[in-house]
Protein backbone atom coordinates (compact mmCIF):
# COMPACT_ATOMS: atom_id res chain seq x y z
CA UNK A 1 0.00 0.00 0.00
CA UNK A 2 2.82 2.41 0.81
CA UNK A 3 4.39 1.77 -2.57
CA UNK A 4 1.15 2.46 -4.37
CA UNK A 5 0.56 5.79 -2.70
CA UNK A 6 4.15 6.81 -3.45
CA UNK A 7 3.59 6.01 -7.12
CA UNK A 8 0.40 8.07 -7.10
CA UNK A 9 2.24 10.91 -5.45
CA UNK A 10 4.85 10.88 -8.19
CA UNK A 11 2.14 10.92 -10.87
CA UNK A 12 0.47 13.85 -9.12
CA UNK A 13 3.76 15.74 -8.94
CA UNK A 14 4.39 15.17 -12.65
CA UNK A 15 0.86 16.39 -13.46
CA UNK A 16 1.28 19.41 -11.24
CA UNK A 17 4.70 20.40 -12.60
CA UNK A 18 3.56 20.04 -16.23
CA UNK A 19 0.54 22.19 -15.39
CA UNK A 20 2.81 24.86 -13.90
CA UNK A 21 5.06 24.65 -16.98
CA UNK A 22 2.04 25.03 -19.31
CA UNK A 23 0.77 28.07 -17.48
CA UNK A 24 4.24 29.57 -17.56
CA UNK A 25 4.47 29.11 -21.33
CA UNK A 26 0.97 30.41 -21.96
CA UNK A 27 1.24 33.43 -19.67
CA UNK A 28 4.78 34.60 -20.42
CA UNK A 29 3.85 36.50 -23.62
CA UNK A 30 0.86 38.12 -21.91
CA UNK A 31 3.13 39.30 -19.12
CA UNK A 32 5.58 40.74 -21.64
CA UNK A 33 2.74 42.58 -23.41
CA UNK A 34 1.56 43.97 -20.06
CA UNK A 35 5.08 45.12 -19.13
CA UNK A 36 5.62 46.73 -22.55
CA UNK A 37 2.32 48.59 -22.26
CA UNK A 38 3.41 50.34 -19.05
CA UNK A 39 7.07 50.83 -19.95
CA UNK A 40 8.26 54.34 -20.75
CA UNK A 41 10.64 53.13 -23.45
CA UNK A 42 9.43 53.37 -27.07
CA UNK A 43 11.66 50.61 -28.43
CA UNK A 44 10.89 48.21 -25.60
CA UNK A 45 14.38 46.76 -25.15
CA UNK A 46 14.79 47.93 -21.58
CA UNK A 47 12.72 49.02 -18.59
CA UNK A 48 12.65 52.78 -18.34
CA UNK A 49 10.07 53.34 -15.67
CA UNK A 50 6.32 53.12 -15.25
CA UNK A 51 4.02 55.15 -17.46
CA UNK A 52 0.42 55.21 -18.63
CA UNK A 53 1.13 57.47 -21.58
CA UNK A 54 0.55 54.70 -24.16
CA UNK A 55 -2.96 54.22 -22.82
CA UNK A 56 -3.56 57.95 -23.19
CA UNK A 57 -2.03 58.00 -26.64
CA UNK A 58 -4.59 55.47 -27.73
CA UNK A 59 -7.34 58.04 -27.20
CA UNK A 60 -5.41 61.14 -28.23
CA UNK A 61 -3.46 60.32 -31.35
CA UNK A 62 -4.80 59.09 -34.64
CA UNK A 63 -2.14 56.50 -35.49
CA UNK A 64 -4.18 53.48 -34.56
CA UNK A 65 -7.67 54.91 -34.71
CA UNK A 66 -8.60 53.51 -38.09
CA UNK A 67 -7.49 49.89 -37.54
CA UNK A 68 -9.08 49.89 -34.07
CA UNK A 69 -12.38 51.23 -35.37
CA UNK A 70 -12.34 48.68 -38.21
CA UNK A 71 -11.65 45.84 -35.77
CA UNK A 72 -14.48 46.86 -33.43
CA UNK A 73 -17.04 47.52 -36.18
CA UNK A 74 -16.31 44.16 -37.82
CA UNK A 75 -16.38 42.35 -34.47
CA UNK A 76 -19.76 43.75 -33.42
CA UNK A 77 -21.38 43.47 -36.84
CA UNK A 78 -20.13 39.95 -37.56
CA UNK A 79 -21.08 38.75 -34.06
CA UNK A 80 -24.65 39.99 -34.42
CA UNK A 81 -25.10 38.56 -37.93
CA UNK A 82 -23.37 35.25 -37.15
CA UNK A 83 -25.37 34.77 -33.94
CA UNK A 84 -28.72 35.36 -35.64
CA UNK A 85 -27.90 33.16 -38.64
CA UNK A 86 -26.15 30.50 -36.54
CA UNK A 87 -29.12 30.23 -34.18
CA UNK A 88 -31.49 29.85 -37.10
CA UNK A 89 -29.31 27.23 -38.78
CA UNK A 90 -28.83 25.31 -35.53
CA UNK A 91 -32.60 25.14 -34.99
CA UNK A 92 -33.03 23.89 -38.55
CA UNK A 93 -30.26 21.30 -38.21
CA UNK A 94 -31.63 20.05 -34.91
CA UNK A 95 -35.04 19.47 -36.52
CA UNK A 96 -33.55 17.17 -39.18
CA UNK A 97 -33.65 13.40 -38.91
CA UNK A 98 -30.58 11.90 -37.28
CA UNK A 99 -28.59 10.94 -40.38
CA UNK A 100 -29.04 14.29 -42.08
CA UNK A 101 -28.35 16.10 -38.84
CA UNK A 102 -24.98 14.40 -38.51
CA UNK A 103 -24.17 15.16 -42.15
CA UNK A 104 -24.95 18.83 -41.60
CA UNK A 105 -22.81 18.90 -38.45
CA UNK A 106 -19.92 17.38 -40.41
CA UNK A 107 -20.27 20.18 -42.99
CA UNK A 108 -20.55 22.71 -40.16
CA UNK A 109 -17.23 21.54 -38.74
CA UNK A 110 -15.26 21.90 -41.98
CA UNK A 111 -14.23 25.53 -41.31
CA UNK A 112 -13.48 24.67 -37.67
CA UNK A 113 -10.98 21.96 -38.58
CA UNK A 114 -9.66 23.56 -41.78
CA UNK A 115 -6.49 25.60 -41.24
CA UNK A 116 -7.25 29.35 -41.35
CA UNK A 117 -5.01 29.80 -44.35
CA UNK A 118 -7.16 27.39 -46.41
CA UNK A 119 -10.35 29.14 -45.31
CA UNK A 120 -8.79 32.52 -46.13
CA UNK A 121 -7.73 31.47 -49.62
CA UNK A 122 -11.09 29.82 -50.32
CA UNK A 123 -12.96 33.00 -49.38
CA UNK A 124 -10.57 35.12 -51.41
CA UNK A 125 -11.23 32.93 -54.46
CA UNK A 126 -15.01 33.19 -54.10
CA UNK A 127 -14.77 36.98 -53.73
CA UNK A 128 -12.63 37.26 -56.83
CA UNK A 129 -15.07 35.05 -58.78
CA UNK A 130 -17.94 37.30 -57.74
CA UNK A 131 -15.74 40.33 -58.59
CA UNK A 132 -16.16 41.77 -55.11
CA UNK A 133 -13.62 44.45 -54.25
CA UNK A 134 -11.72 43.31 -51.16
CA UNK A 135 -12.44 45.56 -48.20
CA UNK A 136 -15.01 46.10 -45.45
CA UNK A 137 -17.77 43.91 -46.90
CA UNK A 138 -15.54 40.97 -47.80
CA UNK A 139 -13.96 40.99 -44.34
CA UNK A 140 -17.42 41.15 -42.77
CA UNK A 141 -18.66 38.17 -44.84
CA UNK A 142 -15.46 36.27 -44.00
CA UNK A 143 -15.88 36.86 -40.25
CA UNK A 144 -19.55 35.85 -40.38
CA UNK A 145 -18.48 32.73 -42.27
CA UNK A 146 -15.91 31.53 -39.74
CA UNK A 147 -18.04 32.49 -36.72
CA UNK A 148 -21.28 30.71 -37.61
CA UNK A 149 -19.92 27.16 -37.07
CA UNK A 150 -18.88 28.06 -33.51
CA UNK A 151 -22.30 29.53 -32.78
CA UNK A 152 -23.94 26.34 -34.10
CA UNK A 153 -21.57 24.16 -32.05
CA UNK A 154 -22.34 25.98 -28.82
CA UNK A 155 -26.12 25.97 -29.36
CA UNK A 156 -26.47 22.32 -30.44
CA UNK A 157 -26.03 20.69 -26.99
CA UNK A 158 -28.77 22.96 -25.57
CA UNK A 159 -31.13 22.15 -28.42
CA UNK A 160 -30.61 18.43 -27.96
CA UNK A 161 -31.69 18.69 -24.33
CA UNK A 162 -34.86 20.50 -25.33
CA UNK A 163 -37.98 18.31 -25.43
CA UNK A 164 -39.37 18.58 -29.00
CA UNK A 165 -42.88 18.13 -27.62
CA UNK A 166 -42.64 21.55 -25.97
CA UNK A 167 -42.52 23.26 -29.35
CA UNK A 168 -45.39 21.13 -30.65
CA UNK A 169 -47.38 22.00 -27.54
CA UNK A 170 -46.72 25.67 -28.22
CA UNK A 171 -48.07 25.27 -31.72
CA UNK A 172 -51.16 23.43 -30.42
CA UNK A 173 -51.77 26.28 -28.02
CA UNK A 174 -51.92 28.70 -30.91
CA UNK A 175 -48.34 29.82 -31.56
CA UNK A 176 -47.38 30.34 -35.17
CA UNK A 177 -44.24 28.62 -36.47
CA UNK A 178 -42.17 31.74 -35.83
CA UNK A 179 -43.67 32.83 -32.54
CA UNK A 180 -43.18 29.26 -31.33
CA UNK A 181 -39.47 29.65 -31.99
CA UNK A 182 -39.36 32.93 -30.07
CA UNK A 183 -41.53 31.85 -27.15
CA UNK A 184 -40.51 28.23 -26.67
CA UNK A 185 -37.15 27.47 -28.26
CA UNK A 186 -35.10 30.65 -27.84
CA UNK A 187 -35.66 31.09 -24.07
CA UNK A 188 -34.48 27.51 -23.55
CA UNK A 189 -31.27 27.84 -25.54
CA UNK A 190 -30.33 31.37 -24.48
CA UNK A 191 -27.18 30.33 -22.60
CA UNK A 192 -25.92 28.52 -25.71
CA UNK A 193 -26.65 31.59 -27.84
CA UNK A 194 -24.77 33.87 -25.44
CA UNK A 195 -21.70 31.66 -25.28
CA UNK A 196 -21.77 31.29 -29.07
CA UNK A 197 -21.92 35.06 -29.48
CA UNK A 198 -19.03 35.54 -27.04
CA UNK A 199 -16.97 33.01 -28.95
CA UNK A 200 -17.74 34.70 -32.27
CA UNK A 201 -16.76 38.08 -30.82
CA UNK A 202 -13.46 36.94 -29.33
CA UNK A 203 -12.50 35.14 -32.55
CA UNK A 204 -13.35 38.11 -34.74
CA UNK A 205 -11.51 40.67 -32.67
CA UNK A 206 -8.22 38.74 -32.79
CA UNK A 207 -8.38 37.30 -36.28
CA UNK A 208 -5.36 37.79 -38.45
CA UNK A 209 -5.00 35.13 -41.16
CA UNK A 210 -8.50 35.17 -42.66
CA UNK A 211 -8.68 38.97 -42.55
CA UNK A 212 -5.26 39.14 -44.19
CA UNK A 213 -6.42 37.14 -47.21
CA UNK A 214 -9.81 38.84 -47.58
CA UNK A 215 -9.11 42.50 -46.84
CA UNK A 216 -7.02 43.70 -49.79
CA UNK A 217 -4.26 46.25 -49.36
CA UNK A 218 -6.32 49.20 -48.08
CA UNK A 219 -8.62 47.92 -45.37
CA UNK A 220 -6.87 46.87 -42.15
CA UNK A 221 -7.80 45.61 -38.73
CA UNK A 222 -5.36 45.83 -35.82
CA UNK A 223 -3.70 42.50 -36.62
CA UNK A 224 -3.15 43.15 -40.32
CA UNK A 225 -2.05 46.71 -39.53
CA UNK A 226 0.59 45.37 -37.11
CA UNK A 227 1.76 42.85 -39.69
CA UNK A 228 1.95 45.45 -42.46
CA UNK A 229 3.93 47.82 -40.21
CA UNK A 230 6.40 45.09 -39.27
CA UNK A 231 6.71 43.82 -42.85
CA UNK A 232 7.79 47.28 -43.94
CA UNK A 233 10.53 47.07 -41.33
CA UNK A 234 9.02 49.79 -39.18
CA UNK A 235 8.25 49.59 -35.49
CA UNK A 236 4.85 50.43 -34.07
CA UNK A 237 3.87 52.50 -31.07
CA UNK A 238 3.61 50.69 -27.71
CA UNK A 239 0.01 51.95 -27.70
CA UNK A 240 -0.69 48.67 -29.54
CA UNK A 241 0.20 46.80 -26.33
CA UNK A 242 -2.06 49.13 -24.37
CA UNK A 243 -4.90 48.45 -26.83
CA UNK A 244 -4.41 44.72 -26.39
CA UNK A 245 -4.47 44.95 -22.59
CA UNK A 246 -7.67 47.03 -22.67
CA UNK A 247 -9.47 44.62 -25.03
CA UNK A 248 -8.19 41.73 -22.92
CA UNK A 249 -9.52 43.28 -19.70
CA UNK A 250 -12.90 44.08 -21.26
CA UNK A 251 -13.25 40.51 -22.59
CA UNK A 252 -12.46 39.03 -19.18
CA UNK A 253 -14.94 41.38 -17.53
CA UNK A 254 -17.73 40.47 -19.97
CA UNK A 255 -17.14 36.74 -19.65
CA UNK A 256 -16.95 36.92 -15.84
CA UNK A 257 -20.16 38.94 -15.75
CA UNK A 258 -22.01 36.49 -18.01
CA UNK A 259 -20.78 33.48 -16.04
CA UNK A 260 -21.61 34.96 -12.64
CA UNK A 261 -25.07 35.90 -13.85
CA UNK A 262 -25.60 32.41 -15.22
CA UNK A 263 -24.44 30.77 -11.98
CA UNK A 264 -26.82 32.92 -9.97
CA UNK A 265 -29.66 32.12 -12.35
CA UNK A 266 -28.97 28.41 -12.11
CA UNK A 267 -28.90 28.59 -8.31
CA UNK A 268 -32.26 30.33 -8.08
CA UNK A 269 -33.98 27.98 -10.53
CA UNK B 1 -40.05 20.47 -34.89
CA UNK B 2 -40.19 19.11 -38.44
CA UNK B 3 -41.56 22.37 -39.70
CA UNK B 4 -38.30 24.06 -38.73
CA UNK B 5 -36.25 21.95 -41.13
CA UNK B 6 -36.23 24.59 -43.91
CA UNK B 7 -34.07 26.76 -41.62
CA UNK B 8 -31.12 24.48 -42.38
CA UNK B 9 -31.40 24.79 -46.16
CA UNK B 10 -29.77 28.22 -46.64
CA UNK B 11 -26.86 26.98 -44.54
CA UNK B 12 -26.22 24.16 -46.97
CA UNK B 13 -26.18 26.64 -49.88
CA UNK B 14 -23.93 29.04 -47.97
CA UNK B 15 -21.42 26.32 -47.11
CA UNK B 16 -21.52 25.08 -50.71
CA UNK B 17 -20.68 28.56 -51.95
CA UNK B 18 -17.73 29.02 -49.60
CA UNK B 19 -16.36 25.47 -49.33
CA UNK B 20 -17.30 23.42 -52.39
CA UNK B 21 -16.91 26.09 -55.09
CA UNK B 22 -13.46 27.34 -54.00
CA UNK B 23 -12.24 23.75 -53.72
CA UNK B 24 -13.30 23.08 -57.32
CA UNK B 25 -11.68 26.34 -58.46
CA UNK B 26 -8.46 25.45 -56.61
CA UNK B 27 -8.37 22.08 -58.39
CA UNK B 28 -8.90 23.78 -61.77
CA UNK B 29 -6.28 26.43 -60.99
CA UNK B 30 -3.77 23.83 -59.90
CA UNK B 31 -4.08 21.64 -62.98
CA UNK B 32 -4.48 24.34 -65.65
CA UNK B 33 -3.13 27.72 -66.70
CA UNK B 34 -6.42 29.49 -65.89
CA UNK B 35 -5.92 33.04 -64.63
CA UNK B 36 -8.03 33.77 -61.56
CA UNK B 37 -8.24 37.51 -62.20
CA UNK B 38 -8.78 37.15 -65.94
CA UNK B 39 -10.98 34.12 -66.38
CA UNK B 40 -11.08 32.82 -69.93
CA UNK B 41 -10.04 29.79 -71.93
CA UNK B 42 -7.57 27.48 -70.24
CA UNK B 43 -5.53 24.39 -71.00
CA UNK B 44 -4.92 21.43 -68.77
CA UNK B 45 -1.27 21.32 -67.79
CA UNK B 46 1.00 19.83 -65.16
CA UNK B 47 3.45 22.71 -65.39
CA UNK B 48 2.45 24.02 -61.94
CA UNK B 49 3.90 20.89 -60.39
CA UNK B 50 7.35 22.19 -61.31
CA UNK B 51 7.38 24.02 -57.96
CA UNK B 52 8.03 20.69 -56.27
CA UNK B 53 11.57 20.66 -57.67
CA UNK B 54 12.33 24.08 -56.18
CA UNK B 55 14.58 23.71 -53.12
CA UNK B 56 12.71 26.45 -51.31
CA UNK B 57 9.38 24.62 -51.64
CA UNK B 58 10.81 21.20 -50.77
CA UNK B 59 12.45 22.71 -47.69
CA UNK B 60 9.22 24.38 -46.66
CA UNK B 61 7.32 21.11 -47.00
CA UNK B 62 9.91 19.27 -44.94
CA UNK B 63 9.91 22.06 -42.33
CA UNK B 64 6.12 22.04 -42.11
CA UNK B 65 6.02 18.31 -41.52
CA UNK B 66 8.93 18.17 -39.08
CA UNK B 67 8.06 21.29 -37.04
CA UNK B 68 4.39 20.39 -36.76
CA UNK B 69 5.27 16.81 -35.81
CA UNK B 70 7.71 17.79 -33.06
CA UNK B 71 5.34 20.51 -31.79
CA UNK B 72 2.43 18.08 -31.66
CA UNK B 73 4.49 15.39 -29.94
CA UNK B 74 5.76 17.75 -27.23
CA UNK B 75 2.30 19.30 -26.80
CA UNK B 76 0.89 15.79 -26.32
CA UNK B 77 3.58 14.77 -23.82
CA UNK B 78 2.98 17.93 -21.79
CA UNK B 79 -0.73 18.32 -22.53
CA UNK B 80 -2.04 14.87 -21.63
CA UNK B 81 -0.75 14.90 -18.03
CA UNK B 82 -2.05 18.45 -17.65
CA UNK B 83 -5.52 17.51 -18.93
CA UNK B 84 -5.48 14.45 -16.68
CA UNK B 85 -4.35 16.45 -13.67
CA UNK B 86 -6.99 19.13 -14.27
CA UNK B 87 -9.72 16.49 -14.56
CA UNK B 88 -8.86 15.10 -11.11
CA UNK B 89 -9.32 18.45 -9.34
CA UNK B 90 -12.45 19.62 -7.55
CA UNK B 91 -15.03 21.31 -9.75
CA UNK B 92 -14.24 24.77 -8.50
CA UNK B 93 -10.47 24.53 -9.02
CA UNK B 94 -11.02 22.90 -12.37
CA UNK B 95 -13.23 25.73 -13.57
CA UNK B 96 -10.79 28.42 -12.44
CA UNK B 97 -7.71 26.77 -13.95
CA UNK B 98 -9.48 26.05 -17.21
CA UNK B 99 -10.69 29.64 -17.45
CA UNK B 100 -7.12 30.80 -16.78
CA UNK B 101 -5.95 28.71 -19.68
CA UNK B 102 -8.56 30.11 -22.08
CA UNK B 103 -8.04 33.75 -21.09
CA UNK B 104 -4.61 34.22 -22.77
CA UNK B 105 -6.11 33.17 -26.09
CA UNK B 106 -8.07 36.42 -26.08
CA UNK B 107 -4.86 38.31 -26.46
CA UNK B 108 -3.92 39.22 -30.01
CA UNK B 109 -1.98 36.39 -31.70
CA UNK B 110 0.35 38.75 -33.52
CA UNK B 111 1.27 40.58 -30.33
CA UNK B 112 1.90 37.28 -28.56
CA UNK B 113 4.32 36.35 -31.34
CA UNK B 114 5.99 39.75 -31.05
CA UNK B 115 6.27 39.17 -27.30
CA UNK B 116 8.19 35.92 -27.93
CA UNK B 117 10.33 37.82 -30.40
CA UNK B 118 11.26 40.21 -27.59
CA UNK B 119 11.90 37.37 -25.15
CA UNK B 120 14.25 35.66 -27.59
CA UNK B 121 16.34 38.79 -28.22
CA UNK B 122 19.52 38.90 -26.08
CA UNK B 123 19.02 42.55 -25.11
CA UNK B 124 15.34 42.24 -24.32
CA UNK B 125 13.13 43.69 -21.65
CA UNK B 126 13.14 40.24 -19.99
CA UNK B 127 16.94 40.38 -19.84
CA UNK B 128 16.69 43.86 -18.36
CA UNK B 129 14.17 42.98 -15.67
CA UNK B 130 14.92 39.34 -14.82
CA UNK B 131 18.48 39.00 -16.03
CA UNK B 132 17.57 36.07 -18.29
CA UNK B 133 19.20 36.62 -21.63
CA UNK B 134 18.11 34.38 -24.50
CA UNK B 135 19.34 34.44 -28.06
CA UNK B 136 16.91 32.24 -29.94
CA UNK B 137 15.74 34.37 -32.86
CA UNK B 138 16.23 32.58 -36.15
CA UNK B 139 16.82 29.21 -34.46
CA UNK B 140 14.68 26.04 -34.67
CA UNK B 141 14.48 25.96 -30.84
CA UNK B 142 12.98 29.45 -30.78
CA UNK B 143 10.38 28.60 -33.41
CA UNK B 144 9.50 25.36 -31.62
CA UNK B 145 9.07 27.02 -28.22
CA UNK B 146 6.89 29.67 -29.82
CA UNK B 147 4.74 27.04 -31.53
CA UNK B 148 4.37 24.89 -28.43
CA UNK B 149 3.32 27.88 -26.33
CA UNK B 150 0.87 28.97 -29.02
CA UNK B 151 -0.83 25.62 -29.66
CA UNK B 152 -0.56 23.78 -26.31
CA UNK B 153 -4.05 24.84 -25.16
CA UNK B 154 -5.57 23.27 -28.29
CA UNK B 155 -4.11 19.93 -27.20
CA UNK B 156 -5.24 20.27 -23.58
CA UNK B 157 -8.88 21.37 -24.14
CA UNK B 158 -10.22 18.40 -26.16
CA UNK B 159 -8.43 15.81 -24.00
CA UNK B 160 -9.69 17.51 -20.86
CA UNK B 161 -13.26 17.68 -22.13
CA UNK B 162 -13.29 13.92 -22.77
CA UNK B 163 -11.61 13.03 -19.46
CA UNK B 164 -13.99 15.30 -17.58
CA UNK B 165 -17.05 13.55 -18.98
CA UNK B 166 -15.66 10.06 -18.46
CA UNK B 167 -17.67 7.75 -16.25
CA UNK B 168 -15.55 7.29 -13.14
CA UNK B 169 -17.38 4.08 -12.29
CA UNK B 170 -15.58 2.36 -15.18
CA UNK B 171 -12.25 3.02 -13.53
CA UNK B 172 -13.52 1.76 -10.19
CA UNK B 173 -14.87 -1.34 -11.93
CA UNK B 174 -11.47 -2.00 -13.51
CA UNK B 175 -9.82 -1.69 -10.10
CA UNK B 176 -12.39 -3.96 -8.46
CA UNK B 177 -11.64 -6.53 -11.12
CA UNK B 178 -8.01 -6.49 -10.07
CA UNK B 179 -6.36 -4.16 -12.58
CA UNK B 180 -3.35 -2.21 -11.39
CA UNK B 181 -3.18 1.58 -11.80
CA UNK B 182 -1.09 1.23 -14.93
CA UNK B 183 -3.37 -1.44 -16.41
CA UNK B 184 -6.42 0.67 -15.66
CA UNK B 185 -4.86 3.61 -17.42
CA UNK B 186 -3.65 1.67 -20.47
CA UNK B 187 -6.78 -0.44 -20.90
CA UNK B 188 -9.58 1.85 -19.70
CA UNK B 189 -8.73 5.52 -19.24
CA UNK B 190 -6.54 6.10 -22.29
CA UNK B 191 -8.75 4.25 -24.82
CA UNK B 192 -11.76 6.18 -23.53
CA UNK B 193 -9.91 9.45 -24.02
CA UNK B 194 -8.68 8.60 -27.52
CA UNK B 195 -11.34 10.78 -29.17
CA UNK B 196 -10.00 13.82 -27.34
CA UNK B 197 -6.43 12.85 -28.23
CA UNK B 198 -7.28 12.64 -31.94
CA UNK B 199 -9.00 16.04 -31.85
CA UNK B 200 -6.14 17.52 -29.83
CA UNK B 201 -3.47 16.17 -32.19
CA UNK B 202 -5.27 17.55 -35.23
CA UNK B 203 -6.13 20.91 -33.67
CA UNK B 204 -2.44 21.31 -32.80
CA UNK B 205 -0.84 19.84 -35.91
CA UNK B 206 -2.85 21.62 -38.62
CA UNK B 207 -2.36 25.17 -37.31
CA UNK B 208 1.32 24.46 -36.58
CA UNK B 209 1.83 23.08 -40.08
CA UNK B 210 0.25 26.12 -41.72
CA UNK B 211 1.48 28.92 -39.49
CA UNK B 212 3.33 31.63 -41.35
CA UNK B 213 3.65 34.68 -39.12
CA UNK B 214 5.39 32.78 -36.34
CA UNK B 215 8.18 31.29 -38.50
CA UNK B 216 8.52 34.58 -40.35
CA UNK B 217 8.96 36.61 -37.14
CA UNK B 218 10.68 34.27 -34.69
CA UNK B 219 12.54 32.39 -37.45
CA UNK B 220 13.63 35.74 -38.95
CA UNK B 221 12.46 34.42 -42.32
CA UNK B 222 15.20 31.77 -42.30
CA UNK B 223 12.77 28.99 -41.46
CA UNK B 224 9.98 28.81 -44.03
CA UNK B 225 6.88 26.65 -43.78
CA UNK B 226 4.19 25.88 -46.38
CA UNK B 227 2.21 28.86 -45.12
CA UNK B 228 5.06 31.22 -46.06
CA UNK B 229 5.14 29.77 -49.59
CA UNK B 230 1.36 30.08 -49.96
CA UNK B 231 1.51 33.67 -48.76
CA UNK B 232 4.22 34.52 -51.28
CA UNK B 233 2.25 32.89 -54.10
CA UNK B 234 -1.14 34.44 -53.37
CA UNK B 235 -0.49 37.89 -51.95
CA UNK B 236 0.89 39.62 -55.01
CA UNK B 237 -0.76 42.95 -54.36
CA UNK B 238 0.23 43.03 -50.71
CA UNK B 239 3.80 41.84 -51.01
CA UNK B 240 4.54 42.89 -54.58
CA UNK B 241 6.62 39.76 -54.93
CA UNK B 242 7.65 38.74 -58.41
CA UNK B 243 7.38 35.02 -57.66
CA UNK B 244 3.65 35.23 -57.09
CA UNK B 245 1.67 32.63 -58.98
CA UNK B 246 -1.84 31.75 -57.94
CA UNK B 247 -1.74 28.52 -59.94
CA UNK B 248 1.36 27.32 -58.08
CA UNK B 249 -0.17 28.48 -54.81
CA UNK B 250 -3.28 26.45 -55.67
CA UNK B 251 -1.23 23.25 -55.98
CA UNK B 252 0.28 23.76 -52.52
CA UNK B 253 -3.12 24.66 -51.07
CA UNK B 254 -4.54 21.45 -52.50
CA UNK B 255 -1.75 19.53 -50.81
CA UNK B 256 -2.73 21.18 -47.53
CA UNK B 257 -6.35 20.29 -48.18
CA UNK B 258 -5.33 16.64 -48.48
CA UNK B 259 -3.94 16.81 -44.92
CA UNK B 260 -7.06 18.62 -43.86
CA UNK B 261 -9.38 15.99 -45.36
CA UNK B 262 -7.44 13.13 -43.74
CA UNK B 263 -7.67 14.92 -40.39
CA UNK B 264 -11.31 15.57 -40.94
CA UNK B 265 -12.12 11.93 -41.66
CA UNK B 266 -10.26 10.96 -38.46
CA UNK B 267 -12.11 13.51 -36.34
CA UNK B 268 -15.46 12.50 -37.81
CA UNK B 269 -14.76 8.90 -36.84
CA UNK B 270 -14.17 9.65 -33.18
CA UNK B 271 -16.52 12.58 -32.78
CA UNK B 272 -19.39 12.75 -35.25
CA UNK B 273 -20.93 16.01 -34.13
CA UNK B 274 -17.83 17.92 -33.20
CA UNK B 275 -18.45 17.95 -29.47
CA UNK B 276 -14.72 17.99 -28.69
CA UNK B 277 -14.06 20.90 -31.03
CA UNK B 278 -15.06 23.75 -28.72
Amino acid sequence: MMKLSLKRKIIRIIGLSFTVLSFLMIFTPILVILVLSINASTKGYSWEGFTLKWYLELFQKDVMREPIMNTLVIAFASTIIATVLGTMFAIGINALEKKKRIQMMVINNVPVVNPDIVTGISLMIVFSLLSFTLGYYTVLIAHVFFSIPYVVLSIMPRLKKLDPNLYEAGLDLGCSRISGVFRVILPNISTGIISGALMAFTMSIDDFIITYFTSGAEYMNVSTWLYATLSRGRSFTPAAYAYNIIIFAITIAIILFVNLKRDRKEKTV
Amino acid sequence: MRRLRPYAVPYLLWMGLFILIPTIILIILGFTNLELYNIGVFDITLVNFSIFVQDQVVNALWNSLSYSFVTTLICFVIGYPVAYYLSTLSEKKRKILLAMMIVPLWSNMLLRIIAWEKIFTPTSIIADIFGISLDLLGTPTGVLIGMIAMYLPFMIFPIFSVLEKMDYKLIEAAKDLGASDLQTFVKVTFPLSSGGVVSGVIMTMLPAMTSFVLPARIGLGKINLIGNIIESKFMKEVLGSSGASINQGAIISLLLMVFSVISFVLITRVDKEGETLI
